[in-house]
């Protein structure tokens, strides 16, 4: 539907900004972002940034999944979304899961 | 007559800028003909073949040889790492060196349009001299057109070349054998990504480079670690993944890659991500899938890694006896499952969708 | 270099860790499954990764109408190729609509007729095309969801405040939650939950789905598109029908905000009001397309340019409806990897890379599925 992947930005002038990309720049428009500021991760979608990338959500996904694979994970407490009343059953990964 | 008049227009327009061109009177057999030969072609190629101006090369080649012809239509004709003329020159050269030839002789035709910059031409024919430096072969033979505006894009380059292949050497895409083992001789999918970001206007500040380069030495030196090299390729067109595809057809073989063990440049990988290309599928011009007898791996890849050009070469698959009649290719995933990697059809488009 | 936030979804030990835990919610559902992707761009992520091979036997994932190429009609196409055949035109579009067939001809085959056709990366480009140059008319031809959308509503605006008269649009972009409930009210529709699109909801916000899982039970999960994100989707879906829950879930939380996108949803609407649209496959949904407004009429395509594409239909034998509603799969298209393939595409499920059927047959099969 449509593509959309993380990226930097470096420089910000108005409604123009550089975005960076695994070492890569390019000019990107934050017209539709307008909250975006320098050295925020931005989704890029066909050269405009769309949402900001929230990273401390990110990385509260990372840990969940570190905490996954390390097997330390079923004694954990549920764990919050970070969207109240949207998701009742939480990640699906925690130990409160209907599925387990 | 109108021609005629036109061209005298364009002639003493260029002449003002001092911003000389190519028309079409060079292209005619004349006196302009003459001197575009002599002023850019024989300085650059300079060589005792050439300098004789016969109406052919006479070579000395003994044993047998190799023989095959490319012609180069790249648009932009100057990316970055290389233009038109050093990748006429390293494609045809690679040609021979994936028979496991030693590179030798290159004949080359110019199509040109008129109005092209003189500069430009001179730029083109000497990166192609430089890139047959590198190769250690000469350029004997050459032809040059000249057509209407429109009737080309800039300049167009045909080569021919023959090689000389060592005794004992058979190396063919059919000679892929189950159990072998599958080497890439560096990064994926670097021209490719060079030429697409180039052409769509996507003014990445970061410059990616073509990876265009001859490949007659490092050959060279996989051939003198191993005599169990059974097949070669350069992945141009349609990348890696056309290679496979071409190799397990001809070879009658499955072929399995591992998506993980596929080396590439960080700043190609993010391109592509941005563009939605998949890497497997853009063209290289400096590097080479090797098929190799298992035993020999190890001793083939350390011999790669010492050469400039294979520095980062390394082992991304094997190859099995075909599961069905016809010939699949495979690529690992992350999760351990298998995906059929396919011909890429058509051109490779950045796509936001 | 790692690409932060993409590299870090698509570690082996977390997707490994992810696919057995998957395995256990699966286990406990008391019937088969079926699991539509909504999305394209999901479709393409799960064949690439392999992940449809390797799911719990009782779990199949199914793909919706979520690519935006294949979901264009005909109609729009063969106007856009009308517009494109006019002397002065140049025609600007993203690139997977370059091989998408018409009724009579695609565009590159109209490009091989002396067509001027441009394909961009960004609507900025189509803008920067207009003021490089001023004789030509600049169109776009305005596909996508509302991901892709306010991007076309952005350059329509600033074309509009800078005076760029030669950029025009062709919209023929179209709005997910209608479709949805549209599909929803389908009576053969065999869908269980829906993976729902990360990226549209970004703009959108979760609550745009709330009708689906009030009014038709059924839940939904917004994923993101990296494996990690898909495989945790899959795992909250089988949790709410494991107990027969349906609600709205947001997996993809580092990228979607409660209440979306509101700055682009208001330049959507500042520049577009809903009107109908037709769907490939679908037919004609009410309000699920986006129209330009009268104060940016200048900038519309479609009253600027009045073409007859003639006579549209569907390319025959073609099952991209079925396949577009989760009916049919491709390997139930007699046309299938035989008449149609990625270099000969009949339907637009085969030209885009994301379309189901070049999915299938890209990343899945070589044979008769
Ligand atoms: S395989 Fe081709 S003809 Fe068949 S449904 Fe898919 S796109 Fe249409």
């Amino acid at each position: 539907m449509c593509l959309a992947i993380p990226a930097k930005i470096v420089s910000i002038d108005n409604q123009r900004a550089t975005v960076e990309v695994g070492g890569l720049t390019r000019e990107a428009s934050v017209v539709l972002l307008p909250d975006a500021g320098l050295g925020d991760y931005v989704l890029m979608h066909a050269g405009f940034a769309i949402s900001l990338v929230d990273e401390d959500e990110a990385l509260e996904t990372i840990r969940l999944f570190e905490q996954l694979a390390g097997g330390s994970f079923l004694g954990e407490g549920p764990s919050e979304t970070g969207l109240d009343g949207l998701s009742p059953g939480g990640t699906g990964l925690d130990g409160l899961s209907p599925a387990e | 007559m109108f021609l005629f008049l036109r061209l005298e227009i364009t002639f003493m327009v260029s002449n003002s800028n001092n911003d000389r061109r190519i028309l079409l009177a060079h292209g005619s057999g004349g006196r302009m003909t003459q001197e575009l030969i002599e002023e850019v072609f024989g300085t650059a190629f300079a060589n005792p073949f050439l300098d004789r101006m016969d109406d052919a090369a006479s070579l000395d080649l003994t044993g047998r040889i190799a023989f095959t012809i490319d012609s180069h239509v790249v648009s932009p004709i100057f990316f970055p790492g290389g233009d038109i003329g050093r990748l006429s020159l390293t494609g045809t050269v690679n040609d021979l060196a994936m028979m496991g030839a030693r590179p030798l002789y290159i004949s080359a035709g110019f199509i040109i349009e008129e109005g092209l910059p003189f500069q430009d031409l001179q730029t083109i024919v000497s990166s192609m001299q430089q890139a047959a430096a590198e190769a250690d072969v000469e350029v004997v033979a050459g032809d040059t057109k000249v057509v209407e505006r429109g009737a080309a894009d800039g300049i167009f380059i045909t080569t021919s070349g023959v090689g000389s292949i060592p005794a004992g050497i058979q190396i063919s895409a059919s000679g892929a054998r189950p159990g072998d083992a599958v080497i890439v001789s560096g990064t994926i999918g670097d021209h490719g990504a060079a030429i697409i970001s180039r052409r769509g206007g996507m003014d990445f500040n970061v410059e990616l480079t073509s990876d265009c380069a001859p490949l007659g030495g490092l050959v060279a030196d996989m051939l003198a670690a191993s005599s169990e090299i059974h097949a070669l390729r350069d992945p141009t067109r349609g990348g890696v993944a056309a290679t496979l595809n071409e190799i397990a057809a001809a070879s009658g073989v499955d072929i399995e890659i591992g998506e993980d063990l596929i080396p590439f440049q960080g700043e190609v990988r993010a391109a592509c991500e941005l563009l939605g290309l998949d890497p497997l599928f853009l063209a290289n011009e400096g590097k080479l899938v090797a098929f190799v007898a298992q035993a020999d791996a190890a001793r083939v890849l350390d011999a790669m890694r010492r050469h400039p050009l294979g520095a980062d070469a390394c082992i991304v698959g094997s190859v099995a006896a075909a599961e069905r009649d016809h010939c699949r290719v495979f690529a690992r995933t992350v999760l351990g499952s298998r995906r059929i990697l396919s011909m890429p059809s058509g051109e490779q488009l950045p796509r936001i969708c | 270099m790692p690409l932060s936030f993409l590299d870090d979804f698509r570690r082996g030990d977390h997707v490994r860790a992810l696919m057995n835990r998957l395995e256990k919610s699966a286990a406990a559902l008391e019937r088969p499954v079926r699991i539509m992707e909504v999305c394209g761009t999901h479709t393409m992520a799960i064949s690439r990764h392999g992940i449809r091979q390797a799911l719990p036997p009782n779990l199949k994932l199914i793909s919706g109408p979520g690519c935006p190429v294949c979901v264009t009609a005909n109609s729009d196409i063969d106007t856009f190729i009308e517009m494109a055949l006019l002397p002065g035109v140049i025609a600007t579009t993203f690139g997977d609509m370059l091989r998408v067939p018409g009724t009579r001809m695609g565009l590159a085959e109209a490009r091989g007729r002396g067509a001027r056709v441009q394909i961009v990366y960004s609507t900025l480009d189509a803008l920067r095309l207009a003021r490089e140059n001023p004789e030509s008319k600049i169109i776009f031809f305005g596909i996508g969801f509302e991901t892709t959308a306010p991007t076309i509503a952005a350059a329509i605006a600033e074309a509009s405040s800078s005076g760029l008269d030669n950029f025009l649009v062709l919209s023929a972009h179209k709005t997910v939650p209608r479709a949805l409930t549209a599909l929803c009210s389908t009576p053969e529709l065999a869908v269980d939950a829906f993976l729902c699109p990360g990226h549209v909801t970004a703009m959108i916000g979760p609550h745009a789905y709330d009708a689906v899982v009030a009014d038709y039970g059924l839940p939904c999960v917004i994923a993101g598109f990296e494996p990690a994100d898909i495989l945790q989707s899959l795992i909250m879906l089988c949790g709410q029908l494991a107990v027969g829950r349906a609600e709205v879930a947001l997996q993809y939380t580092r990228g979607v905000r409660p209440d979306g996108n509101p700055t682009a949803m208001a330049l959507l609407h500042q520049v577009f009001s809903p009107c109908d649209a037709e769907w490939r496959g679908l037919g004609v949904i009410p309000g699920s397309g986006l129209a330009i407004r009268d104060e940016f009429a200048a900038h519309d395509a479609a009253r600027h340019f009045q073409v007859d594409a003639g006579y549209s239909h569907e390319p025959r034998g073609c099952l991209c409806g079925a396949i577009l509603t989760g009916l049919k799969t491709p390997g139930e298209c007699g046309l299938f990897g035989k008449a149609c393939t990625p270099d000969h595409p009949v339907g637009p499920c085969m030209v885009s890379s994301e379309g189901t059927c070049a999915a299938y047959y890209l990343y899945e099969t070589n044979d008769v599925l």
